[in-house]
């Protein structure tokens, strides 16, 4: 008898072969208090095979990746019990065929840690933009990510994706392709990013083992603020390589700051190109050499751009994008919809093999004569690997220098934190 | 001195501001706002705008969404307490209104939203006389006939949202019992949007296979594999919902996304949705119930006649009959 943790017991009961391919297969009797637990909870290491052999009894089968779908096919009433002989007919037996014994992988599988407004933004992005075949959600509130779980999953005919799984316990992100992480505390009115830091930093020590032992190879992706710091220490803790730590950074600074270049020329922000890099926080730089529209750059309009003598105040753009998060945090209490689409973006890029560039925060120790080992943004390749390449964008030396009080000022913080 | 922008663009023609597709969702609180998003998502809209009254959360959710608009194709999103930003919208959704608290049913709601549809009906049918009206505000049955009769709409342009979500929820269930997905398995619940939903067993069915005659007493209080109890818990999953994490969202806005579809686009798809059955069914009063109905660009355009047995019409009687216990003491 095998307890799990949270005392939810798992009896296996005998050593049974298949007779259709010969396969060893265990079966398990399920403890009342599961059934209790709802359709929508997963059954830890439990998966019910869709087996239905001529012989008409329902094995089990134990496995670490885990079916989702079908691990939530818990009966509705009474135990598994485990018939050997005789034909249980059931609507599903009279009506479907089992054809095939392989079963299913999942191949783009995404699991989101923390299911609070940021988290459920970034769900039902990626969920719309059909980029996934299984998501897996995990917090610490169980009422809540089961709440969030279910509403998903009665809305999946409309996004044709049913299989969403979540618990507490971090074996459901087993195979993810992509982690992202948004767990943490909520930037708190008129509270700087950085404020924010010691107290996710003993989250994710607990979150980045688990995550690391059930998904060895997937990609990670770092919502929580202040995201440059945590990046590092996500780096630190998961001892992955670089290039499968990537920090969402100021992939969402540059979607506003294009949102408001285009406002002011009256053309969708898509055909607006501009840059801001660094810090994703009080202190990004916007690259305003590379400001273009239709490859014309604004600076060659305006050679002043982006400085004080600037005449018609571009600066202000910047300085807008910086002070909007606060101004939406103020309004309704938590920014959501924005970086849920930001963090949609980033997937697709990396799930599909893109090579788009994105200004994500990735480690800059050895450029721009940088010397601290610190994440900040810069134009990045995102594909099946994470980052696999890095733009080498020319800086002007102020730029560089602003880029260098960034990583002397995160280095200050990051150096007194015990990881 | 020239702009960056005038020597960077030479103006052909004015910018044509008439939006072509434009939606107003009215409240901005979870259930708008999961609308919102899975609208912008799936580029039904042209202009989205958002009223409310509380304005600093209206104002906070509109530059959060615009924010995001790199992400998608809708090029206007605009928000205000006034109804004048609501002018010319071809679809208004309804969401406003009192939130159905732990334990509370959706009839306990009414009165509460009456006096809330009062204050904002006239002004929508002032800016935008030619929309459809899609009410998701609870108990929606009942809200849909206030609506239609504050309106003065024909009843083809006022639709509640209705049982399209009990019945996505139903093939959902159905499709994890069966290990099939919910899009290829086919079941209808019909009526009120509540606990006196009526499930329709003899339509349920797989690829033209109808489980009743697999079961003929499927869905009955004899049958061994309870497949009724799918219908309880479709009753019951609001309340779960809830309960777990305080009110329900995405699957309501994911909904209301699939009915948008298809009244923008006419797709003329069949959906259960709330509109007046007076005259069906043996139904004498001015209920609005759901039934399937074909949705295209001038809302409801055709209702399709099932048949039901004797006990699915008795229960859909007594839906109309709790409903009309209580639309008759309606004061408004």
């Amino acid at each position: 008898m095998r307890t799990r943790s949270r005392g939810l017991k798992v009896l296996p009961t005998a050593l049974l072969v298949s007779q259709r391919s010969g396969q060893q297969l265990f079966a398990v009797s399920l403890s009342p208090l599961l059934e209790r637990a709802a359709m929508s909870w997963t059954v830890p290491l439990v998966r019910a095979s869709q087996r239905v052999s001529s012989v008409g009894a329902n094995f089990l089968c134990l496995k670490m990746a885990l079916c989702p779908r079908q691990a939530a096919r818990i009966p509705l009433k009474g135990a598994w019990r485990f018939t050997s002989v005789s034909k249980m007919a059931t609507v599903k037996s009279e009506l479907i065929e089992r054809f095939t014994s392989e079963e299913p992988v999942h191949h783009s599988k995404v699991s989101i840690i923390g299911t609070g407004s940021v988290g459920m933004a970034c769900a039902i992005s990626i969920l719309l933009k059909g980029l996934i075949d299984e998501l897996a959600l995990v917090d610490l509130d169980e009422g809540k990510l089961k709440g969030e779980t279910m509403d998903l999953q009665h809305g999946s005919s409309f996004t044709k994706m049913p299989n969403i799984v979540c618990s507490k316990d971090y074996f459901v992100t087993a195979n993810s392709n992509l982690v992202i992480i948004t767990a943490g505390a909520r930037q708190e009115k008129g509270e700087t990013r950085l404020n924010l830091v010691q107290r996710n930093v003993a989250l994710f020590k607990l979150m980045i083992s688990n995550i690391v032992q059930h998904s060895p190879h997937c990609k990670l992706i770092i919502v929580s603020n202040p995201v440059d710091i945590l990046s590092y220490v996500a780096w630190k803790l998961s001892a992955f390589p670089k290039n499968r730590v990537i920090g969402s950074g100021c992939n969402l600074d540059t979607a506003r700051f294009r949102f408001l270049i285009g406002q002011k020329l009256g053309i969708h922000s898509e055909s607006c190109h501009g840059w801001i890099l660094g810090e994703h926080g009080d202190s990004s730089v916007p690259v305003w050499s590379g400001v273009n529209i239709a490859g014309v750059p604004l600076k060659d309009l305006n050679s002043d751009i982006g400085t004080d003598k600037d005449p018609e105040q571009w600066k202000n753009v910047h300085e807008e994008v910086i002070a909007t998060a606060y101004e939406i945090i103020k309004m309704k209490g938590y920014t959501s919809w924005a970086i849920g689409l930001s963090v949609a973006d980033l997937t697709e890029s990396i799930l599909k093999n893109l090579r788009r560039t994105h200004p994500v925060s990735t480690i800059i120790k050895g450029l721009y004569g940088i010397d601290e080992e610190v994440f900040l943004s810069i134009p990045c390749i995102l594909g099946e690997n994470g980052i696999t390449h890095l733009i080498k964008i020319k800086l002007t030396p102020e730029e560089e220098d602003r880029l260098k009080k960034s990583a002397k000022t995160l280095w200050e913080i990051q150096k007194e934190l015990k990881i | 001195m020239s702009t960056v922008k005038e020597q960077l663009i030479e103006k052909l023609i004015e910018d044509d501001k008439n939006s072509q597709c434009k939606i107003t969702i009215v409240g901005t609180g979870a259930v708008g706002m999961a609308c919102a998003i899975s609208i912008l998502l799936k580029d039904l809209a042209d202009e989205l705008a958002l009223v409310d009254v509380a304005s600093d959360k209206l104002k906070g959710e509109m530059m959060d969404l615009q924010h995001g608009s790199l992400f998608f194709s809708t090029s206007k999103i605009t928000a205000g307490k006034d109804y004048s930003v609501s002018a010319n919208s071809r679809i208004v959704i309804v969401t406003a209104g009192a939130r159905q608290q732990e334990g509370e049913t959706r009839l306990d709601l009414v009165q509460r939203n009456v006096t809330i549809m009062k204050s904002i009906i006239p002004a929508i049918v002032h800016y935008s006389p030619d929309c459809k009206i899609l009410v998701v505000s609870n108990p929606v049955d009942i809200l849909t006939y206030i609506v239609w009769k504050i309106s003065g709409l024909p009843i083809t342009r006022v639709i509640g949202s209705g049982c399209n979500l009990d019945s996505a929820r139903f093939r959902y269930l159905i499709g994890e019992k069966l290990g099939v997905h919910s899009t290829s398995c086919h079941g209808w619940i019909i009526g009120e949007h509540g606990d006196s939903s009526v499930p329709l067993w003899s339509g349920v069915n797989v690829a033209g296979v109808a489980l009743k005659t697999l079961d003929p007493k499927l869905g009955t209080d004899s049958d061994k594999e309870h497949w009724k109890n799918i219908h309880k818990q479709v009753i019951q999953s609001a309340y779960e919902i809830i309960k777990l994490k305080g009110y329900t969202s995405w699957a309501i806005g994911l909904s209301v996304m699939d009915l948008v579809g298809s009244i923008l686009k006419n797709l003329r798809r069949v959906h259960p949705v709330s509109t007046m059955v007076k005259g069906l069914y043996g139904i004498k009063e001015e209920i609005f119930l759901s039934i399937p109905c074909v949705l295209g660009r001038n809302g409801v355009s055709d209702v399709v006649k099932i048949n039901l047995n004797s006990e699915e019409e008795a229960l859909f009687k007594k839906s109309a009959e709790t409903l009309w216990n209580i639309q008759k003491d309606l004061v408004f």
